[in-house]
């Protein structure tokens, strides 16, 4: 019995209606309806289709009959819609020779079943989901706004006070923002180096002012590539890990939990976070920026014959400190919009884990924008003050 | 004239035994959890799995669901061996048990009805046009409110979440419902009229019922049976009062304990009516 597995999934008898030939004529009219096969979720492909037999002003009493193999809760639904019709339509049911457990589950449907489906909440027109869009980004740019508040507010104290700061998160966090970046951002960087003085070098090279390759690469990567490079790579790998570590605790409550024990979760959490991207991201910039004029190196060497002794000789006048200052005095507003972007999406996940997903993403974009639309700011502000 | 009585499968015999495990042992490491365990479940019953923390209620659970292996032992699930069936009718085994995790495990993305019709979806073979109708129709049964059939589980109430879950364990019609902790987390109202919920849908939907609980009231008035799980195995099967009345220690210790007191005066008293003893247990919600 427990072997072939035909006799145990039970193969299913097409589930039928028919009307038979009323028994009672003459004394009232009557309508028998006769239901065999298998009655169940699997079976009722397709529900059959009853015709109400009613004649020319004749109401017909219908009784129910069961020659049925199976019957479940899901085709108690299909056969409780039908009496609810038929009722309707003024007609009489009778169900005195349907079996009792099958009529005890319809009178259990149709005591809870509601005539009206209610339909799924319509999405809004387009109009007003471009309005939705706008207030939502008002509200953005707000709790934004009164994020960085709360930072200058809280954080000011915190500095002043500076033994409450819990140094061991914030060393923490500069070992998992920092030194674990340094790998793919020197590499990139590099390779990045390398691009600029390929491309700066095959047009240099047509009048012969190959050694302007090291003015190139030296003013691009120290102003504009260093630092914007290693900022979108810390968005990215950071301020999302942030979002994600944030909006999970939100979910299993944890936050929660900080403050009912009394700790309050600005200290704790996002703090530190801030303050280690403020001291990770100008080192990891100025790594970058190394890593970008070694790149530039190799290839002005192999590609066009500036050897090293040149570059390096070249760099310090081609490039003065202040071009290096300028790039690294962007950095830590850049690491305060990454850690505050990530921390602020991470503190209003709500509910579910799809959400988590959800706001990472949403703040990985936000804080890659928001970095680059910074970056442009500051080259007008140099380009005002005279820089 | 009238139709033979209906049986739920085409089976030859009648099978009374939903689950029939044997010496079934589930080790991890060399932690041994269960050794040797033999638990019957009958057609029709409510069962409820009882025992202290630490006795391995949820891994037993998982056991006799085939969401694990155990390290030994065989598994029957309405009649067939599960450790020989085939991928396929292991599947279909598992079609026919409906399961409510113990956090409701809802597929948070998705709204209630879309849980409910995931199932449906993807095993039943319904009529298309039926199919909001059909997922509406168990949202009902579970007791819900079918204006909850468009909400997000975060918008429901934790009492919401386990009648929700227990309409997605519903979908397909199952055989055996499976329930772990359903009234954990509900006001002992809402546990009540869970508890009187699964019981009118075991007689009409004529399901068999498997439930973890340390719900005093479920344990000692919601259910048939309680077996209870001590010494690594199912070490009785009975009432709460008949467990009550053994010499075992665990059993004293569970059932004659300070918070079971009540409930055992009143199985004593049980013709008299007993005022002091009885326990609030409003019983006319659904």
């Amino acid at each position: 019995m427990t072997t072939a597995a035909e006799t145990i999934i039970p193969s299913t008898a097409t589930p039928q209606v028919r009307w038979l030939h009323d028994e009672h004529m003459g004394v009232q009219q009557n309508a028998v309806l006769l239901l065999s096969g298998d009655w169940t979720i699997r079976s009722l492909h397709h529900v059959p289709k009853v015709d109400t037999p009613v004649k020319e002003g004749t109401k017909p009493r219908i009784i129910l009959r069961s020659e049925m193999t199976a019957f479940d809760g899901s085709a108690a639904l299909v056969l409780a819609r039908w009496i609810r019709q038929w009722r309707a339509a003024g007609l009489m049911v009778d169900l005195s020779q349907f079996p009792s457990r099958e009529t005890g589950l319809l009178t259990l449907l149709d005591e809870r079943l509601v005539d009206s489906i209610p339909s799924p909440i319509h999405k809004p027109s387009l109009l007003a989901r471009l309005g939705e869009v706008a207030v939502d980004q008002w509200h953005e740019a707000k709790s934004f706004l009164s994020f960085l508040g709360e930072l200058v507010w809280r954080g000011f104290p915190l500095l002043l006070a500076f033994w409450r700061i819990r140094w061991r998160a914030v060393l923490a966090e500069i070992e998992a923002a920092g030194v674990r970046a340094l790998g793919i951002v020197g590499l990139l960087s590099f390779m990045i180096g390398m691009v600029m003085a390929y491309q700066g070098g095959a047009t240099l090279q047509n009048y012969g002012a190959n050694v302007l390759i090291v003015d190139l690469v030296g003013i691009i990567t120290l102003r504009e590539m260093g630092p914007l490079l290693a900022a979108i790579i810390v968005a990215g790998r950071t301020g999302s890990s942030y979002t994600a570590q944030l909006g999970t605790m939100r979910i299993t409550e944890e936050i929660d939990a900080l403050r009912a024990i009394g700790v309050p979760p600005f200290e704790i959490l996002i703090f530190p976070k801030v303050l280690a991207l403020i001291i990770t991201l100008p080192l990891l910039s100025i790594f970058s920026d190394l890593m970008g004029l070694l790149g530039g190196a190799v290839v002005a060497n192999y590609g066009f014959g500036v050897s090293f002794s040149v570059y390096f000789d070249r760099m310090p006048e081609a490039v003065s400190l202040t071009t290096l200052w300028l790039g690294l005095l962007k950095t830590p507003v850049f690491a305060i919009v990454i850690a505050l972007i990530g921390c602020m999406q991470g503190l209003r996940v709500r509910g579910s884990a799809a959400e988590v997903g959800h706001a990472t993403t949403v703040s990985v974009v936000q804080a890659i924008f928001m970095v680059i639309v910074i970056d442009a700011l500051f080259s007008v502000l140099y380009n005002v003050m005279g820089y | 004239m009238t139709a033979p009585s209906l049986k739920k499968t085409d089976l030859p015999p009648p099978i009374d035994l939903v689950i029939d495990a044997e010496g079934i042992i589930n080790q991890f490491g060399s932690n041994c959890v269960h050794d040797n365990l033999d638990f019957k479940l009958e057609r029709g019953k409510i069962v409820a799995l009882v025992g202290g923390s630490g006795t391995g209620k949820t891994v037993l659970l998982h056991t006799l669901i085939m969401l694990r292996q155990a390290n030994a032992g065989s598994l029957k699930l309405f009649g067939v061996d599960t450790s020989s069936a085939s991928t396929p009718l292991r599947q279909s085994l598992r079609e026919r048990i409906g399961v409510l995790f113990q956090g409701g495990a809802l597929f948070t993305s998705l709204t209630v009805l879309e849980n409910v019709l995931l199932p449906i979806k993807e095993h039943g073979h319904f009529d298309p046009h039926w199919l909001n109708d059909l997922g509406i129709s168990k949202i009902l049964l579970a007791g819900l409110p079918a204006e909850s059939a468009h909400k997000l589980p975060m918008e429901l109430s934790g009492g919401m979440v386990k009648r929700a879950a227990l309409a997605r364990a519903l979908a397909l019609d199952p055989e055996l419902l499976v329930l772990d902790e359903p009234t954990s987390g509900l006001d002992p109202i809402g546990a009540a009229a869970f508890d009187d919920l699964v019981r009118t849908l075991s007689d009409s939907l004529g399901l068999t019922v498997l439930q973890v609980t340390h719900d005093l009231d479920s344990i000692w008035r919601g259910v048939d049976e309680v077996a209870f799980l001590g010494r690594k195995k199912v070490l009785a099967v009975g009432t709460a009062a008949e467990l009550a009345a053994r010499e075992e220690p665990e059993l004293q210790a569970y059932f004659r304990g300070a918070r079971s007191q009540a409930f055992w005066l009143a199985a004593q008293q049980e013709k008299h009516h007993s005022h002091a003893a009885s326990p609030s247990f409003p019983s006319e919600t659904s």
